[in-house]
């Protein structure tokens, strides 16, 4: 690698947490565990954002970076009252406890 | 001083007054710190506890020294230390995002994550974005974080304390769901993601100049006026000179979520002995749950802070 960081080193890194994510919110069955991999696919992109605003000299990567922790906040809070209302149907955290929603 | 040195010439520091490796105090400080841990890390009567705080000042200790000793480095061979501080960053949120992904208690699941956000903070910070590093562990590691470690301690749920550790797990935290197509997926966007980013074979891309604070550009090329200086300030001038709706949108929809929030996390009690009384003062039909505690929030039709939303049984 040479002395100076490209961008492709900030997207590569932005681009594996996006995915390792992907793959723990669709593998995980325990419904808090499942909203911590999508604030970590937030992670991913607030990551490629800010690696964007950093190689054109633009501030508006970061003014997104922004919006995103605002939706990340507003959803995390809405996310973890649902799933205290859902804890109290049915005493439990297992996201196939709702199966029989699926059509 | 040229001629000792075989390295280029350092143009900032000379080196015959440079400090040296590390300050006298530091040592100082790194040492007796790394004496108190190895007392308590050393096998002992004390209390297991003391033992692992021993640890960790000992762990802290070697962390601050490593730390020193790289930045030395990079300053003498005129390393980038950018260069160096990236990949130790990267790393480790990598390393913490896979284990939160892999771990099996939801709670080393959210520690681990605040790791990550440290990271990505430190990333952040690389990148030229001193606020929204500040404001990504304000933010995530200070109160998202802190309201998922608080819904999962009301929401643990354990079949008891016998068996090991994995049989007092509840089967949903023990096994994961299709874990073979959801790897194959997940590495397969990975795969391709990578494959697009490095696309150009030998061509790295690097910015197209250096920039100091504030030296950013506005979208039509004008420089950004130059009293501002640092990255907070030219992002407070960015966003209310360029993005108020944006803003003020931002603000209206974080009180919307903050109302919808509380409204649906409510916890109703159904008085059975008798119907409630439809008045004026009461609701009708609360549609969420209200708590009956009487200190809670007070539904409407009210201004009586301990008015509750049904009669007293």
């Amino acid at each position: 690698m040479g002395s100076e960081l490209a961008l492709q080193h900030y997207l590569a890194v932005g681009a594996v947490m996006f995915a390792i994510g992907m793959i723990g919110f669709m593998t995980r069955r325990n419904l808090i565990v499942m909203f911590l991999c999508t604030e970590l696919m937030f992670q991913g992109v607030a990551i490629n954002l800010i690696a964007f605003s950093w190689f054109h000299n633009n501030l508006a990567g970061q003014a997104f970076v922004i919006y995103v922790l605002v939706i990340a906040a507003a959803e995390a809070s809405l996310a973890l009252g649902m799933i205290v209302l859902l804890f109290r149907q049915k005493s439990t955290l297992d996201a196939d406890a709702w199966r029989e929603l699926r059509g | 001083m040229q001629g000792l040195f075989p390295t280029p010439v350092v143009p900032a520091i000379p080196l015959a007054d440079a400090a040296p490796v590390i300050d006298s105090l530091a040592i100082l400080v790194l040492c007796i710190a790394g004496m108190l841990g190895t007392i308590l890390l050393l096998p002992s009567h004390y209390h297991p506890s003391w033992r692992k705080i021993g640890g960790a000042v000992l762990m802290g200790v070697g962390l601050v020294f490593l730390a020193l000793v790289l930045r030395h480095a990079a300053i003498v061979h005129q390393t980038d230390i950018h260069t160096a501080y990236f990949w130790i960053f990267a790393a480790i949120s990598l390393f913490g995002a896979i284990r939160v992904v892999t771990h099996r208690r939801p709670v080393y699941s959210a520690l681990y994550f605040v790791l990550t956000v440290f990271s990505t903070a430190g990333l952040f910070v690389l990148l030229n974005a001193d606020f929204m590093a500040a404001a990504l562990v304000i933010v995530y590691a200070g109160a998202i974080l802190i309201t998922y470690v608080f819904v999962i301690m009301l929401a643990v749920q354990s079949t008891g304390d016998s068996g090991t550790a994995s049989q007092q797990m509840v089967d949903y935290d023990n096994r994961s769901r299709d874990p073979f197509i959801a790897s194959a997926i997940g590495f397969a966007m990975m795969g391709v993601l990578l494959l697009v980013i490095f696309d150009r074979p030998g061509q790295l891309i690097r910015p197209v100049q250096a920039r100091a604070a504030g030296a950013f550009e506005e979208s039509d090329g004008s420089p950004v006026p130059p009293q501002v200086e640092g990255n907070t300030q030219e992002l407070g001038v960015y966003l209310y000179g360029h993005q108020p709706i944006s803003l003020e949108l931002a603000g209206l929809l974080l009180t919307i979520a903050m109302v919808g929030a509380i409204v649906i996390a409510r916890r109703r009690v159904i008085s059975t002995t008798q119907a409630p009384i439809v008045t004026a003062e009461t609701v009708v039909f609360p549609a969420t749950p209200v708590d009956d505690n009487p200190h809670s929030i007070p539904v409407y039709g009210t201004d009586n802070p301990a008015q509750k939303a049904y009669p007293e049984t």
